[in-house]
């Protein structure tokens, strides 16, 4: 394990309190970390909705967002399973979990997904979502992961909530809705492109968020733009390839955080 | 207050449930859009008309504990159209934000999410409206939370609640609140439905709410989709999607599934019915 990047990353988790904290972007540096150094291929994050639904907020890639959501929309999976119960639910051989979770785990192999692992994001008694880890291979997280991958996830949480009391309390609230509101611009923003030039929606998403960071724009900002009709993307790179659910990111990086990898 | 709900589905059983709203799943128990929609269906029926946006302010009052609420529709560019308050106080906060152009309502519009102002005499609410904040404790309010009315890029309006004393909302109130917002969304766009006066779309999808909070990547997807498809805005892409699954007895998720997997396609015709599968 990286432990220079593992220390950059606590005091990146712990720093909640800068001008233009964005909480969206918060959790991303949560999932993108857990990628980086754990022994895991992608990680995603439910979040408690003050409606009273979980709500996917944030996951180190396309991949590991589709099975977050595949989650909620088959009301079925470790990480509803980990957030109900408010404690860790695993499993090492998603083959051998078709009885405990009918629907998901085919899903998860398809995605090309052989374990995992969900840890909440609880406070004392207070659940506020779920941080699950996705292995390419079969085969239990080590326990020293699991340790790290458990006190980012506590150490976020302790952040989200005292950013929660120390700043506004209906800070963390407000931010959160309106990122769950990006988001669907993000995906109006998908089929839009989608299609106009013929793509898939994954390539779709790859196209912008790569468009977004070449111009050094919020995905966000830059999807809002294209719905509306003001930004054209013109000049557009052709098509990428589709991507194997690896160590892509599926974000912007958050401003003066360190480079990645 | 389930009861006079389930009465107006006696009355127009086919309008406001159509084969396979979530209401009628086992989502109906306990789902709190369920909850939140009986109480604004009841609302409507106690005063003996169709529901509209304006019952969502009445209902909410009652819901969300608040003193009043007022609620305006995006109309263009035009900066907001006062639609519906529920007092005097809410139509004074409602005009003095239009007219100053500032406070929670426009702060809403422009960033996309609520905006939850639990305490309009402390320090940031002076910050962040100087004239608006103590215009508004002048008026009666001390806490007012606006909620844009928003399915992302769709723009529906805002719908404010103000309180006579300070504090934040409840996380339950809060809930309630969204949901609120969600359901008025959705019958304003209904309503412009029907203003677009397009005889073939009937009486609209029926103010029946679709559950916002699942499912809906692919609504949202397949509603970009169709701004292509139809050479229209966003947000008539979404109430042609809407009258699409009205017109033809579908589940908005399924259609919109449908149309991500490229199996159905909608044409810029104006009369729906021509509208076939791919």
């Amino acid at each position: 394990m990286d432990g220079q990047l593992l220390s950059e990353t606590f005091v990146e988790l712990t720093d909640t309190m800068v001008a233009d904290f964005d909480v969206i972007d918060f959790l991303h540096v949560l999932t993108d970390r857990s990628v980086q150094l754990l022994e895991v291929s992608a990680a995603g994050l439910l979040l408690a909705d003050p409606r009273g639904e979980l709500r996917v907020v944030a996951a180190s890639s396309e991949a590991a967002r589709l099975l977050e959501l595949f989650q909620l929309q088959s009301d079925q999976g470790p990480c509803l399973d980990c957030f109900r119960a408010g404690q860790p639910v695993d499993s090492g051989d998603l083959a051998a979990a078709a009885q405990r979770w009918p629907r998901f785990a085919p899903a998860a192999q398809q995605a090309g997904f052989a374990a995992v692992q969900a840890l909440p994001m609880r406070l004392r008694d207070q659940v506020i979502g779920a941080l699950n880890l996705f292995r390419a291979s079969p085969g239990a997280l080590p326990p020293a992961d699991v340790r790290v991958g458990q006190a980012l996830a506590d150490v976020a949480t302790i952040s989200l909530l005292h950013e929660r009391s120390m700043r506004h309390s209906d800070t963390l609230n407000e931010q959160l809705q309106t990122a769950l509101n990006s988001r669907v611009i993000i995906e109006q923003a998908k089929g839009k492109l989608a299609e106009r030039l013929g793509l898939d929606m994954d390539q779709a998403f790859t196209l912008l968020r790569d468009f977004a960071r070449n111009r050094n724009r919020r995905l966000s900002d830059l999807a809002q733009a294209f719905v509306d009709g003001s930004e054209t993307l013109t000049s557009l790179p052709p098509a990428a390839p589709q991507q194997r659910p690896s160590r892509q990111a599926g974000h912007q990086p958050r401003p003066g955080s360190p480079p990645k990898q | 207050m389930a009861w006079p709900f389930f009465g107006l589905l006696a009355m127009q059983p086919g309008r406001i449930l159509p084969r396979g709203s979530f209401l009628l799943g086992a989502r109906m128990t306990g789902s709190r859009p369920g909850r939140i929609w009986g109480l604004v269906a009841g609302q409507a029926a106690s005063r003996g008309g169709r529901v509209s946006a304006a019952d969502v302010c009445t209902a909410a009052v009652t819901a969300v504990e608040v003193s009043g609420a007022w609620l305006s529709a995006a109309r263009g560019t035009d900066g907001g159209h006062l639609m519906r308050v529920t007092d005097e106080v809410s139509e004074e906060l409602a005009e003095l934000q239009l007219t100053l152009g500032e406070g929670p309502s426009p702060d809403a519009c422009a960033c996309g999410g609520p905006v939850l102002a639990s305490n309009l005499g402390d320090m940031e609410a002076g910050r962040r409206w100087p004239v608006f904040a103590p215009a508004a404790r002048q008026a009666g309010a001390a806490a007012i939370f606006a909620f844009p009315l928003r399915i992302g890029a769709i723009r529906a309006g805002v719908m404010g609640l103000y309180r006579a004393r300070p504090g934040p909302l409840s996380a339950a109130h809060l809930g309630d609140a969204l949901t609120f917002a969600d359901t008025a969304t959705l019958l304003l766009l209904d309503s412009q439905d029907r203003a677009a006066g397009d005889p073939a779309a009937g009486p609209g999808p029926g103010g029946q709410p679709a559950d916002l909070t699942l499912h809906r990547a692919e609504i949202d997807q397949a509603t970009g989709m169709l701004t292509e498809q139809l050479g229209v805005g966003i947000t008539e892409a979404f109430i042609r999607l809407r009258a699409y699954a009205y017109a033809h007895d579908r589940r908005l998720a399924d259609l919109a599934r449908d149309i991500v997997a490229r199996r159905v396609r909608l044409h810029p015709d104006p009369d729906p019915s021509h509208d076939g599968i791919a």
